[in-house]
């Protein structure tokens, strides 16, 4: 991956927000932090760069190289918007399609969506629109800490977040469904930021895809 | 559609199978016991009771329970005892004989040789005989009532990140035996909740795809559905009189407070915020506690059933939920410097003290007496329970063989 293809998806990434940020009030918080002293981090390093929240509240940056394995915070090379323009059922099933990146991952007790998931989530609002008979749930998911009641109210404003945006983006809302699962079922079982991190999430399903 | 039909047969089939007990005994680890307790000595009881007596007594942190190694010479049951032979090592002497499938069990005072005698009754549930005994010593010699002879609620879960997770919700004595599962679902089963007669529980399963609050009787497991409206229906807790479900539900947007009427279905909301409000807990049978994030964090308040303003309870820490109460004890999550521990208060007043000591612990249940709180911990990664006294000084692990056991819910004094 070269820097300057993660500069100039960041910049797309990054205006997209801002014309988003005006139809949506649940990016107000983009931050997507507990600490005020927590920046967002974008960082052109190579390989891939995840921000974190460590377990005592301290910010701290990890990189898919240190994470150990091929689990993108950020979307990764199919973050192109060049491998947009096929907003097709097909490109559904294209692994070089962004369609096909259904994850959506959070900071700790936040529901707010991370800038550089604006793309991926337009994307699919965008395949919505175009096919206004196909229907997606949108499934929330929340890690282990705190109590499990809370983390299911934590998990459905997580996918309440993504509908919201999508909605602003044609789909007609009932076409988007939401489930908030909270800590129940976790894609890792670790106890530690390297998994709490993977269990964070947003999963999309398409009803028949 | 083919996926979605298979899908419903499963289900079907799940229920069916559900209604067949699987048993799963947990496997019982005392961590430690009161070693500055009331001294009590049991005497040997033919059949075994003062060996689930004392696991009871120990239970409670009030008790020492005096090694048998320690006196030897205790007259069989029937025959005179000189008590206060023994009041430099025991404050108080138990023994006992089975009678007529029930126990006869006498309980003498050290000090002034004092005898109480208590029958207790035969039960199809040998082990509740000896509960009850143990309810009858306790409560005399603190004067507080026995909640020994109770019974837990919770969930366990195996395989759980893979595609074959099994959740089920089993229901057990309070000391973890004779457990049996009223439930088993391949999608989540969460939030156990009994009703004051201890004979229904309600709880949230997802088995429809979606979230739904349930009610279902526990000797019949007969069911209904009480509330299955979009978006969450979530964390039931019913109200002392039985007749009302308070739950959190965002029908209307944000997650609030509810309260649903377990006879007719009737709605009334209780919380208006634009913030998450969930796990109600009634701390009488007007008012409610809840954990909203409404201040920027998770904490604390209480609200009239009937709505209004809202007394904010926790300041301490950045994260405080999950209140259980009883007794007018408050026992909830305290989340502090990335560790998640239980805490325990006065229902009106501020001063907390922790009662747990993992790095994840949640879900605290108080017992109806409010002396021990079993609450979730992990123990070698996988999800277990505990019961620790309220005075911090006993705690017993609860694991299970397989998978996670979580979600405890402490039933209120047996009816049945």
């Amino acid at each position: 991956m070269k820097t300057t293809t993660i500069r100039s998806a960041l910049t797309i990434m990054l205006s997209t927000l801002l014309l988003t940020a005006c139809s949506s009030q649940n990016i107000k918080d983009t931050a997507g932090s507990d600490n005020d002293s927590n920046k967002p981090i974008i960082s052109s390093n190579s390989g891939t760069t995840n921000g974190t929240l460590g377990s005592d509240g301290t910010s701290k940056v990890i990189t898919s190289e240190q994470d150990g394995t091929n689990f993108n915070y950020l979307p990764g090379a199919n973050n192109d918007p060049n491998n947009t323009q096929d907003i097709s059922l097909a490109g559904l099933s294209d692994s070089s399609n962004l369609l096909s990146q259904r994850v959506i991952y959070f900071d700790y007790d936040k529901a707010a969506i991370r800038p550089e998931y604006m793309v991926l989530i337009n994307t699919h609002a965008k395949l919505l629109a175009k096919y206004p008979n196909l229907k997606m749930r949108l499934e929330g998911h929340a890690d282990e800490r705190g109590s499990r009641e809370y983390n299911v109210a934590l998990s459905e404003a997580r996918s309440q977040s993504v509908k919201n945006i999508m909605v602003a983006q044609g789909p007609s809302d009932n076409q988007i469904r939401t489930i908030g699962f909270g800590e129940e079922i976790p894609i890792v079982r670790g106890h530690n930021t390297k998994s709490w991190q993977k269990n964070r999430r947003v999963e999309i399903k398409y009803d028949d895809y | 559609m083919t996926n979605t039909l298979i899908y419903k047969f499963s289900l079907t089939f799940l229920l069916f199978i559900s209604s067949v007990s699987a048993m799963a005994e947990l496997e019982l680890r005392i961590s430690k016991t009161s070693d500055d307790g009331i001294p009590i000595y049991l005497a040997n009881i033919a059949g075994g009771a003062n060996g689930i007596i004392e696991g009871d007594l120990k239970r409670s942190g009030r008790f020492t329970v005096i090694d048998r190694s320690k006196i030897t010479n205790i007259p069989a049951y029937g025959s005179t005892l000189n008590a206060g032979a023994y009041s430099n090592i025991a404050d108080y002497i138990v023994r006992g004989k089975p009678l007529n499938g029930g126990l006869e069990v006498e309980l003498t005072s050290t000090s002034d040789n004092a005898k109480t005698i208590y029958n207790i009754s035969s039960n199809s549930n040998n082990r509740r005989v000896a509960h009850q005994a143990a309810d009858k010593i306790y409560e005399k010699i603190t004067r507080e009532r026995g909640a020994f002879d109770t019974r837990l609620a919770y969930v366990t879960v195996t395989n759980k990140t893979s595609d074959n997770r099994m959740f089920r919700l089993y229901v057990s004595d309070a000391d973890g035996h004779r457990p049996k599962a009223i439930l088993s679902s391949r999608l989540p089963v969460m939030s156990p909740a009994w009703s004051p007669d201890a004979k229904q529980l309600a709880y949230v399963s997802f088995e429809e795809n979606t979230s739904a609050i349930y009610v279902q009787n526990i000797f019949t497991g007969q069911k209904r559905k009480i509330s299955a409206r979009d978006g969450i229906n979530g964390a039931p807790a019913w109200s002392p009189d039985g007749n009302r479900l308070a739950m959190s539900l965002s029908v209307n947007g944000s997650p609030d407070i509810y309260i649903a009427n377990v006879n007719n279905g009737q709605l009334t909301r209780v919380t208006t915020s634009s913030a998450i409000d969930t796990e109600p807990s009634w701390s009488g049978t007007n008012s409610l506690v809840f954990t909203s994030n409404r201040g920027g964090s998770p904490q604390l308040y209480r609200i009239a059933a009937s709505g209004g303003t809202v007394q904010r309870l926790t300041f301490d820490g950045k994260y405080n939920s999950a209140a259980d109460i009883a007794n007018k004890k408050l026992a909830y999550v305290r989340g502090n410097r990335g560790a998640f521990n239980i805490a325990i208060r006065s229902l009106n007043s501020s001063g907390a003290d922790t009662l747990s000591n993992g790095q994840l612990d949640e879900s605290p249940t108080l017992s109806p007496n409010g002396a021990m709180v079993a609450y979730t911990t992990l123990k070698n990664g996988d999800n277990t329970l505990a019961v620790v006294s309220d005075n911090a000084k006993a705690r017993q692990f609860l694991t299970s063989p397989v998978g996670d056991v979580r979600e405890p819910a402490w039933s209120p004094y047996l009816t049945q």
